[in-house]
């Protein structure tokens, strides 16, 4: 599965939510309140295996599927180059 | 306090026919509201009503008893509550009119027939009375101003039916116990259904603030008073004159509350409010008032530290209780039983349990704060409103939302990068004119339990969309009130009303058969405390400016700068934890979801594992969904078939005819 689908189901399986756009906000639509958004960060570091700084906690990152699958995608490629 | 009920029936039908068809349907009634008055039971048959009443008594010990009849004109009424300016009025009358009682319940009468129903503007009081007049063959209903007492009807084949609880209406047999779909609804996302709905199907709950008149058949209701936030500020007052008189206002409502004929005591929360209200009462009763508190196992709702401290400044005999999550497990059958409402959160529940402490002590009165919050904008939300208005005026403002941090310091939410908190915040940013401008954010969280929903009661209830209707509910003069104004007036119909004043408080109250008196609900002081200049109230960020500055000089200096806590108790962790009551298992279970089939059996059960895996305290959204989920299915497990109708203690009620 590629980083958006197992997003999507995280989303699913914890917020109990059925439908959403890919690009909907998670905080506008209340798909996620703020503190599902420190459920949302702790599932991303482990399952993804990367690390989010606090400066990086912000809705261009986070607030929406598509933003962060694409988050995750360029931390992961970020990280993969460094090493 | 007590209970009422009753119902209309046929007129001209022989004294015998109406015993054996309509006695034992309001004894049944009468018997089914004992805990709100078990100091007497009593039904009166008479032609065209049958009226019921179940006693708390507190004036008049004696004399008191009703239903009550004037004997000249027959015209006759029960009546909870209590008329705080009955001497008054008593004396206003005292002319042309013999008491034959001491108690409240004869000035009523008097000053019914005196001007008619406009009376009620007369009473400094809380109260749901019902009175039939037999010279024009009307039935009266009426309910105090803010709602601190209920009152429920519902439409039956001989016209209507009316009681202080939806269980009253069910043990007569003039309803079968089913949940109204819009009302559920609405109740999970505003804390409260929108007047008249209720969460029973077809009982109705009149409005605060209203009065009923049914005749012929028909049914018409009005409000006779309401909250006016929109009133021009007065310019003349300083805060000098404005403490002042704030002062002898509230030194008079608290003087008026402690008339009883039994002793009044008070709750104390360790807050500004209660503690104010101590301090008045300690010193109008010469040092003799007891005070009752909530003690919390868990450190992080705890306040009896501030509690200790204000009982020892002022000297009073101090008693209070400690709850733990276990036992708020355990007491929540009884709230829902009690509160006849789905709930959000489990903060009813210690006051069931304060309210036992304070009857074991054999009082049957206390004063308590609610309603401060609302009039002298306490409330966080105000800030948030203020705040929120404030970045709309320039939504790209980076420092604007900025302030949102300091409001919610003790959520862990705070501690989060704030462009995020922003988002959240930032809902209905671009229309601030909206009148639900205020709400939005809270009711866009407390939405999200539509998610949990059945396929099947979505359907039923998809045409509801709660936050529409209680913004149509809004009179159009509202609209035009600026947004705080706009704020407290929602605040009021849907918080204050439907769950404060009901679920968490008469029905926690009088569960135990306790009386609550609530000074700041006194409408004098509702009114002077809407003509103060919004300064007053809210001074930047700071809440309650003004009462403060009156509490100064009596209440401790750390409770008046502490940070402003509001009431909570344990979330719905307790219900999946270790500490998890023994009904959690059977009632959160598959079958009995499917069975009572609001919430979708698959979600539930994936909410409890997900709950149960966790080591941490469970998310606000998480914690309510739990919540509402738990009452509902107690509420359905108490209440509707197939749980038997009460049928307790119908033989105590004494039966008359006139």
């Amino acid at each position: 599965m590629n980083p958006r689908a197992r997003i999507r189901q995280f989303i699913v399986e914890t917020f109990f939510v059925d439908d959403f756009a890919d690009d909907q906000s998670f905080l506008r639509s209340s798909i996620i309140d703020s503190l599902g958004m420190v459920e949302l960060v702790a599932y991303l570091e482990k399952d993804f295996g990367i690390k989010i700084a606090d400066a990086e906690l912000i809705p261009d990152n986070l607030d929406s599927l598509a933003r962060a699958s694409a988050f995750v995608e360029r931390k992961r490629r970020l990280g993969t180059s460094a090493a | 306090m007590c209970g009422i009920a009753g119902f209309t029936v046929p007129f001209g039908l022989p004294a015998e026919e109406r015993r054996v068809r309509f006695g034992s349907r309001l004894r049944r009634m009468a018997a089914s509201l004992r805990h709100r008055g078990p100091d007497a039971q009593r039904g009166l048959l008479l032609d065209g009503v049958a009226l019921g009443h179940a006693r708390l008594a507190i004036v008049d010990l004696v004399g008191g008893a009703q239903p009550m009849r004037d004997p000249d004109t027959g015209v006759t009424i029960v009546f909870n509550g209590e008329i705080f300016n009955y001497l008054e009025l008593r004396e206003r009358l005292g002319s042309h009119r013999v008491f034959r009682t001491k108690s409240d319940t004869e000035v009523i009468l008097a000053c019914y027939l005196d001007r008619g129903i406009d009376c009620v503007l007369d009473f400094i009081g809380q109260f749901a009375f019902a009175i039939h007049d037999p010279r024009s063959g009307v039935l009266w209903l009426a309910r105090d101003r803010v709602g601190i007492l209920p009152l429920h009807y519902t439409r039956t084949a001989e016209g209507l039916a009316f009681a202080s609880e939806a269980k009253a209406l069910f043990a007569g047999g003039w309803r079968t116990p089913a949940l109204d779909s819009r009302g559920v609804k609405q109740t999970l996302q505003l804390w409260s259904p929108v007047v008249p709905r209720t969460v029973f199907e077809g009982v109705s709950q009149l409005a605060p603030g209203s009065v009923a008149r049914w005749s012929d058949g028909r049914l018409e209701t009005w409000r006779y008073w309401d909250p006016d936030f929109g009133v021009e500020p007065r310019a003349e007052v300083d805060a000098a004159r404005a403490e002042e008189e704030l002062g002898a206002l509230l030194v008079d409502a608290v003087r008026l509350r402690l008339r009883a004929d039994v002793p009044v005591a008070a709750y104390l929360s360790g807050g500004l409010d209660s503690s104010l209200l101590c301090s008045i009462a300690q010193s109008q009763l010469g040092g003799t008032l007891n005070t009752f508190s909530v003690g919390f196992a868990d450190p992080g709702f705890d306040e009896r530290a501030f509690q200790d401290e204000v009982a020892r400044r002022l000297a009073t005999r101090h008693r209070s209780i400690l709850v733990s999550s276990r036992d708020i497990g355990e007491l929540l059958p009884a709230v829902v039983r009690q509160a006849e409402q789905v709930l959000l959160r489990s903060a009813p529940a210690p006051l069931l349990r304060l309210s036992h402490l304070v009857r074991a002590c054999d009082t049957k009165v206390v004063l308590t704060g609610e309603g401060s919050d609302e009039i002298f904008l306490g409330y966080d939300l105000y800030r948030e409103t203020r705040i929120r208005q404030f970045w709309a005026r320039q939504p790209g403002s980076r420092f604007r939302p900025a302030l949102l941090r300091r409001l919610y310091p003790y959520l862990p939410m705070s501690q989060q990068g704030h462009e995020l908190l922003e988002q959240f915040f930032g809902i209905g940013l671009d229309d601030p004119k909206n009148p639900g401008f205020s709400h939005l954010p809270r009711w866009a969280a407390s939405g999200r339990i539509v998610r949990f929903f059945s396929r099947g009661f979505a359907e039923t209830a998809a045409e509801e969309d709660p936050v529409a209707s209680v913004l149509a509910s809004l009179p159009a003069r509202v609209r035009g009130w600026k947004p705080l104004a706009r704020a407290q007036y929602l605040e009021m119909q849907t918080l204050l009303a439907g769950y404060l004043l009901g679920s968490q408080g008469d029905r926690m109250l009088m569960g135990n058969s306790v009386e609550g008196r609530f000074p700041f609900l006194d409408h004098r002081l509702i009114e002077f405390a809407a003509a103060l200049p919004e300064r007053f109230k809210l001074r930047g960020l700071s809440e309650k400016w003004i009462l403060k500055r009156l509490a100064r000089r009596s209440v401790p200096t750390t409770v008046l700068q502490r940070q402003k806590y509001p009431y909570r108790a344990p979330a719905a962790g307790f219900l999946t934890g270790v500490d998890a009551p023994g009904w959690v298992r059977e009632l959160l279970s598959r079958e009995a979801t499917r069975k009572v089939g609001v919430f979708d059996e698959e979600k539930v059960a994936r909410l409890v594992a997900k709950l149960s895996a966790r080591a941490t305290a469970p998310s606000e959204a998480d914690s309510q969904a739990l919540m509402a989920i738990a009452t509902t299915q107690l509420l359905a497990d108490q209440l509707l078939p197939p749980a038997p109708v009460p049928q307790r203690d119908v033989d105590a009620v004494e039966l008359e005819a006139a």
